[in-house]
């Protein structure tokens, strides 16, 4: 995530400056005032300590390994103010002295891991604890997730930065820096992050916390009065009821996803995700939800009460996804990505000739995701009659792959146990075994 | 999550290949290898070495600026050819300086625009057809690429000459003398004495920690060392930044920090600066009258 020299155009890295800097002399004041002279060695050994964490290397789940920044944690303990100074000190460091990031893009890279990565990993915490008392195991989630969150909206920041250059500075139709638009820099960012570094981070956070709470929890409760005296929160009972984080988190999704779409449809409101809204008929809209909703109330009670106890949550769960998948017929044009050759030729004008070739060997039995009746798949039938055709050919896809799973598990079972070797089974559970 | 993050599991170690133990063990070592290596070559008798750091931190931001303003590759050759001029006059080991930059900076920043070089529209290089896939390379992408791969190694070629030739307490000085607050400076100046404590330590307790184990660990298992060494460090620092306030209330600290400079810039140091000027105003100027 540290940006080097060469990658923002100068202009850039120095606008940088001006969110940054008032941040730092804030965070200054602030520190300062609580700690008076105090400040210099923590903050100094504290830096340090960033330094040190960013040195190690974690073992991720997968097998591979992965850096930790360590904001999050250093904010839940000192404050998200003193971690901006903390993570800036140690940023500084690597870029003019260890050569990890450039020397003109200190202001980018300390907005990005040293001002957005704290404040909104802190933020996130104190969203998720609610208040919840100190040595709650909840406390530690909430740092895990705080510090997912964090780091994620930290790549985000990377990505929108890295991605402005070719639309702000090119010259005879090549870019002057870093190459790749919004649409390439965003995606490549977030999802690289969103599926490895963050989840790092969340874990080294929350079990981090987790350990300070077992050994140290005087660091949790005393030391964080010192730094920021109106954030004490020893807290007794969980003020804020789970409904509250349920619509914080569906706001924030949504409003990612608005983001999303209108990058993707070039800021224009009514061709949001790049797709044509106009073309939709909602009043077929309508009743199709009505429909999926009926069937849903329906479904998803009978098969929570057929199921064998085993199977009740998760089935209960593919079911509802199958109810809710029709959802995505009502965007035009592509429905999940997944077009037809004909969708291909109309969206990018022509198809690709291996394509074409392949595309004609095989009709499936369900193709189209619809069941092979007129009353599902008629050119002109009503949306609703399409929506029922996909939850009916997804409850069958589901049914037939579980059954194949299930046919396989039996008989690799039946293998198994003819062979004495325990050994090789229980080695096999360790390794996948997933703190 | 440097360049250099993700490679080699840590549960695979027994089957001989390098565990995440000896990764973060090597890399801090390299780290603390790196300081020594630049504290001794920022102390040797080169010219660089006994410029005004002062005017040689500007120089650098200077140089820095201009690559990155600069729109031609011929104006970032000339950069380049300065500052290898300059490192020569410095006694900078020629080897290490070039293959420093070169042998790393491909690597990265290279890997990153690839894509870009056939993706770019405009007119092609050659186009080999292998079945349906084309391998076309587009002639403004190849030029953004150079364009790019160069930027990023001139600056970077810098920021190392700079680094290399000056040693940390004169850096500091010299942000102190751009105006950086003054407890900005005396926290990096503190930050960069315990942080080679701590880089000991922790290469301490991941060598006791190898040293003793015998046979795998699960995943789960590491983690939870591993995030339970970050909170022993995180103790040893409360305790460690107490001990030290203590220490400096001792020796009569107020709250006022002083520092004694006796720089003094002579007519060599301006030319330095005068000269670094010039060449950047000629990298930048190249490339918007070439073009």
């Amino acid at each position: 995530m540290h940006i080097p020299d060469g990658y923002l155009a100068p202009a850039v890295s120095l606008a940088l400056a001006v969110p940054t800097i008032p941040v730092w002399a804030v965070a200054t004041q602030k520190v300062k005032k609580v700690l008076n002279n105090r400040t210099v060695p923590l903050l100094a050994i504290f830096s340090a300590l960033s330094f040190t964490v960013m040195m190690f290397n974690v073992p991720v789940p997968g097998g591979t390994t992965a850096h930790a920044v360590g904001g999050t944690l250093i904010a839940v303990v000192l404050g998200p103010w003193a971690a901006a100074i903390a993570v800036s000190v140690a940023l500084i460091l690597q870029a003019l002295f260890f050569g990890d990031g450039g020397v003109l893009a200190i202001f980018a890279n300390c907005l990005n891991m040293a001002i957005i990565l704290p404040f909104v990993g802190y933020g996130t915490y104190r969203l998720v604890a609610a208040g919840s008392p100190i040595l709650s195991t909840r406390r530690a989630v909430a740092a895990g997730i705080g510090a997912y969150v964090g780091i994620t909206v930290a790549a985000l920041a990377v990505g929108i930065e890295l991605g402005i250059e070719p639309v702000l500075f090119s010259q005879n139709g090549h870019a002057l820096y870093s190459p790749y638009g919004l649409r390439e820099a965003i995606p490549a960012m977030l999802l690289a992050h969103a599926f490895g570094a963050s989840i790092v981070e969340g874990l080294v956070t929350g079990l981090g916390v987790a350990y300070l709470q077992r050994r140290h929890p005087e660091y949790l409760t005393s030391l964080r009065r010192i730094f920021a005296p109106e954030a004490a929160a020893d807290g007794v009972v969980a003020r804020r009821p789970l409904w509250q984080l349920v619509a914080a988190s569906v706001g924030a999704a949504a409003a990612a996803l608005a983001v999303v779409g209108l990058v993707e449809g070039g800021g224009d409101p009514g061709r949001m995700f790049g797709s044509d809204w106009a073309r939709v008929d909602w009043a077929a809209v309508a009743t199709m939800l009505l429909v999926t909703a009926v069937v849903g109330l329906i479904l998803i009670p009978v098969v929570y009460l057929v199921l064998p106890a085993r199977m009740k949550r998760i089935g209960t769960a593919f079911a509802a996804v199958a109810v809710v998948a029709p959802l995505g017929l009502v965007a035009p044009g592509f429905a999940y990505g997944e077009g037809s050759t004909a969708e291909v030729q109309s969206a990018f004008g022509y198809v690709p000739s291996g394509m074409r070739d392949v595309s004609g060997v095989f009709s499936a039995p369900l193709a189209g995701y619809n069941l092979p009746l007129p009353f599902f798949n008629e050119a002109n039938a009503p949306l609703w009659h399409a929506a029922l055709g996909y939850e009916l050919a997804g409850i069958v896809g589901m049914l037939v792959v579980g059954g194949a799973v299930f046919a396989i598990a039996t008989l690799l079972r039946r293998g198994f146990s003819n062979d004495a070797g325990t050994g090789g089974a229980a080695d096999r559970r360790s390794e996948g075994t997933v703190a | 999550m440097t360049a250099a993050a993700r490679n080699i599991g840590g549960r695979r170690a027994h089957d001989g290949r390098i565990g995440w133990l000896e990764q973060t063990v090597g890399g801090i070592t390299a780290n603390i290898e790196h300081a020594i290596f630049t504290e001794r070559h920022a102390r040797s008798a080169g010219w660089l070495q006994r410029r005004d750091p002062r005017l040689k931190v500007v120089s650098g931001l200077v140089a820095i600026l201009a690559a990155s303003l600069a729109t031609s590759v011929v104006g970032l050759g000339v950069l380049y050819v300065g500052t290898l001029a300059v490192a020569a006059a410095s006694r900078v080991p020629f080897g290490f300086f070039v293959k420093r930059v070169w042998l790393g900076i491909p690597f990265f920043a290279g890997i990153v625009v690839v894509p870009a070089i056939f993706f770019v529209p405009g007119p092609r290089l050659f186009d080999i057809g292998i079945g349906a896939v084309h391998l076309a390379p587009s002639i403004n992408g190849l030029f953004g690429a150079i364009l790019f791969v160069s930027r990023v190694a001139v600056s970077v070629s810098v920021a190392v000459l700079l680094v290399v030739t000056t040693p940390w307490a004169d850096v500091l000085k010299s942000l102190r003398a751009l105006r950086v607050p003054q407890v900005f400076v005396l926290v990096l100046a503190m930050t960069y004495r315990y942080l080679f404590l701590f880089l000991h330590t922790a290469n301490g307790i991941l060598l006791a920690r190898k040293s003793r184990v015998v046979g795998r660990s699960t995943g789960g298992e590491q983690r939870r060392w591993i995030t339970g060494t970050m909170g022993n460090l995180m103790s040893r620092a409360f305790k460690m930044s107490g001990d030290v306030y203590s220490a400096m209330l001792a020796r009569g600290f107020g709250g006022e920090v002083r520092t004694y400079s006796t720089y003094r810039a002579g007519w060599l140091d301006w030319a330095m600066l005068a000269s670094t000027l010039i060449v950047a105003v000629v990298a930048v100027a190249v490339g918007n009258f070439a073009s």
